[in-house]
C-alpha cells in the first residue's frame, strides 16, 4: 500500500511537472511584454552646397528612448555611389561593435525582419552597432564625405532596434523607403564645379 | 658524511612515501584531472554567454581566466596520476586505461592552445565549432573520462563506502558537461565566421540534438547509479548540479531571462522521480521507465541553447539576447511533438549502454 502511494505521488508530480512546463509556463512566458527599444537620430550636415573636390561633415547623434535594446544599429547608405572607396571617410565613432561595411550584391536583411527575408544591396552603406545599448546612451557616428562627382549627393540615414518587436523599434517611422524596404530620412548635398 | 646519510635516507622515505601512498597519488591526480575539467566546462558555458550577451571582452575575462585555471589544474592532475600510477604496487594494468585516456586527453587539451592562437592569427575570431575548439572539447572529454575511470576504479577496489561514492559526482559531471559541449558544437548555429561557415546543417543539427542529448542525461544518470552500486539519491545530486551549473552560466547572467530560472528549477523534478522509482524497482521496465524519462525532457534540460537548433528548421528567427525565451517556449511543443518518441528510445538504449559501459568501467 505504502509502495503504491508513493507510485501514485510519483506519477501526479511527473504529471504536475509536465503540464506546468509544456502548457502552463510557456504560455506565461509568451503573454509577458517584450522589450521595446525605441531608437532615435539626430543628423547635421556640415554644408547643402559644396565644389567639387571639397568635404563636407554628416554627423549623427543616435539615442535609444525606449527599453534596453539587444543591437542598435545605425546605417548610413549612399545611393549614388556603387563603391565606398575614398569618398566617405569615418570621423568619429563610439558604437561598441566595429562598423560593418556593405557591398553592392551583398545579401542582406529586409523589412526589419532580422534576416529572415532578404535582398541584394543596390548600393553600398555602413552599418555601426552597439551590443547592447541601454536608454538615453547617446551614440555617435560622424562621417566625412568627399563627392568625386557633380550634382546631388544623396546619403540615406536610418535606424533600428533589436529586438524589433514594434514600429517605434526603427527611425524614421514613415517616409521613403530603401533597398531593404527600410525608411530611411534623405540628406542631399549639392555639388557644384 | 651525515649529510650524505640523511640525503640517501630522504630519498628513500620519499620512495616508501610514494610507493604506500601511490594509490591515493593517483586518486588524487584523477579528482584534480576531473576537477580541472568541470572548471573547464563551467567556464566555457559562461564564456558562451558572454558572446552572445556580447559583453565586453578581454582576454583576461573571468570565464577566460576560468579555463586556463581548470587546464592548469587538470594538467597537475594528469602529472600526479602519471607519478602515482608509475610507483603503483598493485593494479597498475587496470589504472593503465585512465592513464593513457588523461594522456591524450592532456596532450589535445594543450595541444588546443597553440592551434587557437595560430587559427585566430590567420583566421580572426572563431566560432563554436572549428578545428582547434574541437580539439579542446575532445581533450576536455578525454581527460575527464580518464578521470572518470581512475576515481571509479579506485572507489571499486577499495570497497569504498557511501560517503566516498558521491567522489562519482565529481567523477561523472565534467563528462556530461564535456559530452554536452560536443553535441552542442555539432549542433548550435554557433560557427558562422567571415572565414569559414562551420555551422551544421540544420537538419543534420535537429538529428544530433534530438537523438545525442537524450541519450547523454540517460547515460550520465545510469552510470552515476551503477557505478555507486544503486545509491539511493546520486541521481537527484548529478541531476541538480548539472542544472545548477547551466543556469548559473546561461540563465542567470543574462538578465531577460531572469525570470525564467523557477521554470528551468523544475527540472529536478523528473531526476528525483527517478531515484524514487529506481529505489523502490530496479527492474528492467522500471530502468527503462526511467531513461525514458530522463531522455524525453532532454529539451527542458537544455534550456535555452537547445533552442537556436530547432529555430533554424521551425522558424528561422533572429533571436536576439532578450528574445531566447520567447522563442524557446514558442518551440517547446513542436519540438516535443517531433522529439518526444526518438527521445524516449534514445533514453531507453543509454540504459542498456550504461550497463555495458559500467562493465568495462569496473573490470578487474
Amino acid at each position: 500500500m505504502k509502495k503504491f502511494l508513493i507510485y501514485l505521488s510519483a506519477f501526479v508530480i511527473l504529471s504536475l511537472y509536465f503540464i506546468l512546463t509544456i502548457f502552463v509556463l510557456p504560455s506565461e512566458f509568451l503573454m509577458t511584454e517584450q522589450l521595446v527599444p525605441e531608437p532615435a537620430f539626430q543628423s547635421t550636415l556640415s554644408d547643402s552646397e559644396i565644389t567639387l573636390g571639397d568635404s563636407f561633415r554628416l554627423d549623427i547623434v543616435s539615442v535609444n528612448n525606449g527599453d534596453y535594446a539587444d543591437i542598435h544599429i545605425v546605417s548610413v547608405a549612399f545611393p549614388d555611389l556603387t563603391k565606398i572607396n575614398d569618398v566617405v571617410k569615418i570621423a568619429t565613432y563610439d558604437f561598441t561593435l566595429s562598423p560593418s561595411y556593405i557591398y553592392v550584391d551583398e545579401e542582406i536583411g529586409s523589412k526589419y525582419s532580422g534576416g529572415v527575408e532578404t535582398t541584394l544591396a543596390q548600393y553600398p552603406s555602413i552599418e555601426a552597432m552597439s551590443r547592447p545599448l541601454k536608454p538615453d546612451v547617446p551614440t555617435h557616428f560622424d562621417l566625412v564625405i568627399t563627392p568625386q562627382e557633380l550634382g546631388i549627393f544623396n546619403i540615406y540615414v536610418k535606424s533600428i532596434g533589436i529586438p524589433h518587436t514594434s514600429d517605434l523599434s526603427h527611425y524614421p517611422y514613415s517616409g521613403i523607403l530603401d533597398h531593404q524596404n527600410e525608411y530611411v530620412l534623405v540628406y542631399s548635398v549639392t555639388v557644384n564645379p | 658524511m651525515i649529510i650524505n646519510d640523511m640525503t640517501t635516507s630522504l630519498s628513500k622515505s620519499s620512495e616508501t612515501f610514494l610507493k604506500t601512498k601511490s594509490e591515493i597519488i593517483f586518486l588524487i591526480g584523477s579528482i584534480l584531472t576531473s576537477l580541472g575539467i568541470l572548471l573547464v566546462t563551467v567556464g566555457g558555458s559562461w564564456d558562451i554567454t558572454n558572446h552572445l550577451l556580447s559583453k565586453p571582452e578581454t582576454f583576461f575575462s573571468p570565464p577566460h581566466a576560468l579555463m586556463y585555471f581548470g587546464v592548469a589544474v587538470s594538467l597537475s592532475g594528469v602529472v600526479l596520476s602519471f607519478i602515482g600510477w608509475k610507483n603503483l604496487q598493485k593494479f597498475r594494468d587496470s589504472y593503465f586505461l585512465s592513464l593513457k585516456i588523461k594522456l591524450i586527453g592532456i596532450g589535445l587539451l594543450t595541444g588546443a592552445g597553440p592551434l587557437d592562437f595560430f587559427w585566430h592569427s590567420y583566421f580572426g575570431l572563431d566560432g563554436l565549432l572549428s578545428p582547434p575548439h574541437f580539439t579542446l572539447i575532445t581533450g576536455m572529454f578525454l581527460c575527464s573520462v580518464g578521470g572518470m575511470i581512475g576515481i571509479s576504479r579506485y572507489l571499486k577496489f577499495n570497497n569504498s563506502q557511501s560517503i566516498a561514492k558521491y567522489l562519482l559526482i565529481l567523477a561523472v559531471i565534467p563528462v556530461w558537461l564535456s559530452a554536452s559541449g560536443i553535441i552542442s558544437s555539432l549542433s548550435l548555429p554557433f560557427s558562422s565566421t567571415d572565414f569559414f561557415e562551420f555551422n551544421p546543417e540544420p537538419t543534420f543539427a535537429f538529428i544530433i540534438a534530438s537523438l545525442a542529448y537524450p541519450f547523454l542525461i540517460s547515460l550520465s544518470l545510469l552510470l552515476i547509479f551503477r557505478l555507486s552500486n544503486y545509491q539511493f539519491g546520486i541521481m537527484s545530486i548529478l541531476g541538480g548540479l548539472f542544472l545548477l551549473i547551466y543556469s548559473s552560466t546561461a540563465i542567470i547572467p543574462n538578465f531577460a531571462m531572469f525570470d525564467t530560472i523557477q521554470f528551468y528549477s523544475l527540472n529536478l523534478i523528473p531526476f528525483v522521480v527517478a531515484d524514487v522509482f529506481l529505489k523502490l524497482n530496479r527492474s528492467k521496465l522500471s530502468l527503462f521507465f526511467v531513461g525514458g524519462l530522463v531522455g524525453s525532457v532532454f529539451y527542458m534540460v537544455y534550456y535555452p541553447y537547445v533552442m537556436y537548433t530547432y529555430n533554424e528548421i521551425f522558424l528561422g528567427k533572429l533571436v536576439s539576447p532578450s528574445l531566447i525565451y520567447f522563442v524557446y517556449f514558442e518551440l517547446i511543443q513542436t519540438v516535443l511533438l517531433f522529439t518526444i518518441i526518438p527521445s524516449i528510445v534514445m533514453g531507453i538504449l543509454a540504459v542498456v549502454f550504461s550497463a555495458k559501459l559500467t562493465k568495462k568501467i569496473l573490470i578487474n
